[in-house]
């Protein structure tokens, strides 16, 4: 998906729980997060977090420069204190 | 609930609550790999661009029809959620993932809220009208189907929504 999207001109990120995939698929940029499945953006109603989360995928477009490159915040599920 | 049903949610939870489970299962699956890494660069920072949402976590609105779950190569088909369209409206079918979460918050697997308000706060230049969403399980003959015809339309529809970077959530 993230293939046809940059071939069609438009740049892309994808958050990802399944770095194993994402290493071998090699999307352009990636953000991965050791979350459970079905979680991609953190917890039900936890603003702070899905905040976070979202604005980590943007900075990412606005500073990657290496095709290929895997963000990893790092943040433990159900640990990280969100501000 | 017949058995294969039943199953199925054992391995749901499963590799919800086991992520070593996944890479294990991915290590020994084909996908489409390639040593190619496609790159178009941002044509300018993301406070000033129209940022657009895609999923694969299976959301579509109440009145489409939902995504096929009987196909065990899933559904290569993508369905259109207009970025505001209210709560009530929107519902997830995927049968691959706990959405349990997402179900009682959309944002947990579509962040549309948030991105709204980043865009309100200047974050973020501004948010296109609709989301593309697929049910990320996809398998065999639909594949080719999801690589040659839906993925490159959706794609054109993304450049005339005026999206000019794309956020993609899995399920």
């Amino acid at each position: 998906m993230q293939r046809a999207i940059e071939a069609a001109g438009v740049p892309t990120i994808g958050i990802t729980l399944q770095k194993e995939i994402t290493r071998r698929v090699r999307p352009p940029r990636a953000l991965y997060l050791r979350y459970p499945f079905g979680h991609p953006m953190g917890e039900a109603f936890a603003t702070a977090q899905q905040r976070t989360i979202l604005m980590d995928a943007l900075g990412a477009l606005d500073t990657l420069r290496t095709p290929g490159a895997i963000v990893e915040p790092g943040y433990r599920w159900k640990r990280h204190r969100f501000a | 609930m017949n058995l294969g049903d039943l199953g199925n949610r054992v391995a749901v939870q499963l590799f919800k609550r086991l992520p070593w489970l996944g890479d294990a299962w991915a290590r020994r699956r084909r996908f489409v790999e390639s040593d190619f890494v496609p790159w178009t660069p941002m044509g300018k920072p993301v406070r000033q661009s129209v940022i657009a949402l895609v999923t694969t976590a299976g959301v579509h609105r109440r009145a489409d029809p939902p995504f096929d779950m009987t196909d065990p190569d899933g559904d290569p088909s993508f369905r259109v959620v207009p970025v505001d369209a209210p709560r009530g409206e929107v519902m997830i079918t995927h049968k691959y993932y706990d959405h349990s979460a997402a179900d009682r918050d959309l944002n947990v697997v579509l962040p549309v809220d948030r991105l709204r308000e980043l865009q309100a706060a200047g974050h973020v230049g501004g948010v296109a009208p609709r989301v593309y969403s697929f049910m990320g399980h996809v398998d065999g003959a639909h594949v080719r189907t999801l690589m040659e015809t839906t993925a490159p339309e959706v794609a054109r529809r993304l450049r005339a929504d005026g999206a000019e970077a794309v956020v993609l959530t899995p399920a």
